[in-house]
């Protein structure tokens, strides 16, 4: 997938055009179907593009997860390729002359990489916990939404599919034996972690921003902004005014002049 | 006081480590870098441990069974070692544990259990001698399990094949290894002179890495050739706060001498035996059927 893919984009490399116009990302319909974990991942790479100044088009479709080369969301077709998640985005990005960490030092660049991990090890996890083990979303929101755009009996069946693969994921990386304070409890030693390397730069490497910046963007403004039955988690990212801040900021100034089209 | 000790159970020590398993290698460190009054204890029934999971800490009436969770107790009762780290050092402690966890963890268990050799020449042994009876019929083919679904389940889903999956996981593994070289860079300990709970994570990966007999791996290379730093940290915790006792020492020498007599010829006396009784017994045959010794067998006239 993935690796074998970044090889040939790697080859591919100067013979094309750096960025052709045409670049389209992929999603499920946002107002309809969209699931609020798939939507954080998707905001974070979208965030990314915009903030490394790239024009792209967003494609809705509805069987866009089954169309991802690696089964989730969001995916970028360039040219021929296609190219799935946040980090082999990133990866290809950088191949084609487009980075936001080029200033960094190696020590700021782990640094920014373990913070990646954090989200992904933590506030990723905890979406789905979220989104599909808690009776209230799930029952409100998540189930009509992931059968929202099939025919019965389909909108029944997929959803229960889809949280038993989650259900899956989740119990190989030992999250579904924790109750939802826990999973609160991870939540806020994250947010913690975060709020005290921003601290009160204005973004989390100093004047500029990062990968790591679209990615917390992402998942945090997807938390606070998104209406659920429980409201814990935003409850939780709120006692933190500097991560809220971060978060109308960037939204100021990527967001505002697209007029809010995330 | 006896109150006041904190009981550990761990899987017992290989090659020279107090233990062999990273989990309980972490505890072990951090309990010394902090100066814990810890008992340790080597006895891994599994039905006593809460989880089944080890290491497995009682302080009082409190058991817990995961490291961050025995960190953050420990941290409670004010034994710890990272209360002089800054917010913003503890905030990157998080992270880089996060790190670990997602970018190294699946390549190591992919290196303990899936690879091949090393899975029947150390892992499967080393748990079938350290688990008791009736035990290690299940607990090794568990945690095989439990490796197999954190790889494959916790990384990809069912677009990406397993083969793919192998290489990521361990290009996964080396970047983390570079990432955790750059954070450390020159400095004796991650967070400057002191160590810290993230010092005894790292430590629980690497030096079974380092001192294991494993063969020549990817990240094991990867360690001595692009991370030296990494290296020597393990090399410094384990010489300061793991030095052998002289029994230890003794004893680790005998082992040894013994082992060079033993490995040429390890059952050098019974060959020898065998051998000479062999060739008495050709020879012994070759003679009766030439005829070169005869037993006559006389009747002995009765005397009377």
């Amino acid at each position: 997938m993935t690796s074998m893919l970044m090889e040939a984009v790697k080859i591919e490399l100067g013979a094309t055009e750096r960025w052709p116009d045409n670049v389209k990302l992929y999603q499920q319909y946002q107002v309809e179907q969209i699931t609020f974990p798939d939507y954080a991942a998707c905001l974070s790479v979208k965030t990314f593009l915009h903030m490394c100044g790239l024009q792209f088009t967003t494609e809705l479709k509805v069987n866009a997860e089954e169309m991802s080369p690696s089964g989730r969301v969001p995916f970028i077709q360039l040219g021929p390729f296609l190219v799935s998640e946040m980090e082999p985005i990133i990866a290809c990005v950088k191949t084609r002359g487009f980075q936001l960490c080029s200033e960094l030092t190696d020590i700021h660049k782990s640094e920014m990489k373990a913070y990646m991990a954090l989200i992904g090890n933590t506030l990723v996890n905890a979406e789905h916990y979220l989104a599909w083990f808690n009776k209230d979303v799930f029952d409100e929101v998540t189930k009509p939404r992931y059968g929202s755009m099939y025919p019965w009996p389909l909108d029944g069946i997929l959803p229960y599919m889809k949280q038993r693969e989650v259900r899956k994921r989740l119990a190989s990386l030992e999250w579904t034996e924790k109750s939802f304070e826990e999973v609160c409890e991870e939540v806020l030693t994250c947010c913690q972690a975060l709020s005290e390397r921003l601290d009160k730069q204005d973004y989390f490497f100093g004047k500029k921003p990062t990968e790591l910046d679209a990615m917390v963007f992402g998942h945090l403004f997807t938390l606070l902004t998104t209406d659920l039955p429980n409201r814990e988690f935003a409850l939780i990212i709120q006692k933190f005014d500097n991560l809220v801040n971060f978060c109308q900021r960037i939204d100021q100034k990527y967001y505002k002049n697209l007029n809010n089209d995330y | 006081m006896d109150e006041d000790v904190v009981h550990l159970n761990v899987w017992p020590g290989e090659w020279d480590l107090p233990s062999a398993d990273p989990n309980c290698l972490a505890t072990l460190a951090y309990c010394r870098f902090s100066g814990v009054p810890v008992k340790i204890h080597k006895d891994v029934n599994p039905w006593r441990s809460p989880s089944g999971n080890f290491p497995w800490m009682k302080h009082k009436d409190i058991s817990q069974t995961k490291v961050t969770d025995i960190f953050s107790y420990l941290r409670k009762q004010k034994w710890g070692s990272d209360f002089n780290l800054s917010v913003k050092q503890s905030a990157d402690a998080v992270a880089f544990v996060a790190l670990i966890e997602e970018r190294l963890l699946p390549g190591f268990l992919h290196l303990w259990w899936m690879e091949r050799d090393t899975y029947t020449n150390i892992t499967r042994p080393f748990y079938n001698k350290a688990t008791p009876l009736p035990f290690k019929f299940w607990i090794p083919k568990r945690y095989y399990t439990r490796a197999e679904q954190t790889i494959y389940i916790g990384q990809g889903s069912q677009n990406i094949s397993q083969a793919d999956i192998d290489t990521k996981v361990y290009r996964d593994a080396k970047d983390c290894l570079t990432y955790l070289s750059h954070k450390l860079g020159d400095q004796n300990y991650f967070f400057g002179d002191m160590p810290s709970s993230l010092d005894a994570i790292v430590f629980g990966y690497i030096a079974p890495l380092l001192n294991a007999p494993l063969n020549s791996n990817q990240l094991t290379n990867h360690i001595r050739t692009f991370c030296d730093n990494l290296n020597t940290h393990c090399c410094n915790i384990k010489r300061e706060f793991f030095p052998l006792s002289l029994e230890e020492q003794k004893a680790k020498e005998k082992k040894k001498v013994e082992e060079t007599e033993d490995t040429e010829y390890p059952n050098k006396k019974r060959n020898m035996i065998l051998a000479g009784v062999f060739a008495l017994t050709a020879m012994i045959t070759f003679a009766f059927v030439h005829g070169i010794i005869s037993i006559e067998v006389i009747e002995e006239e009765d005397p009377s």
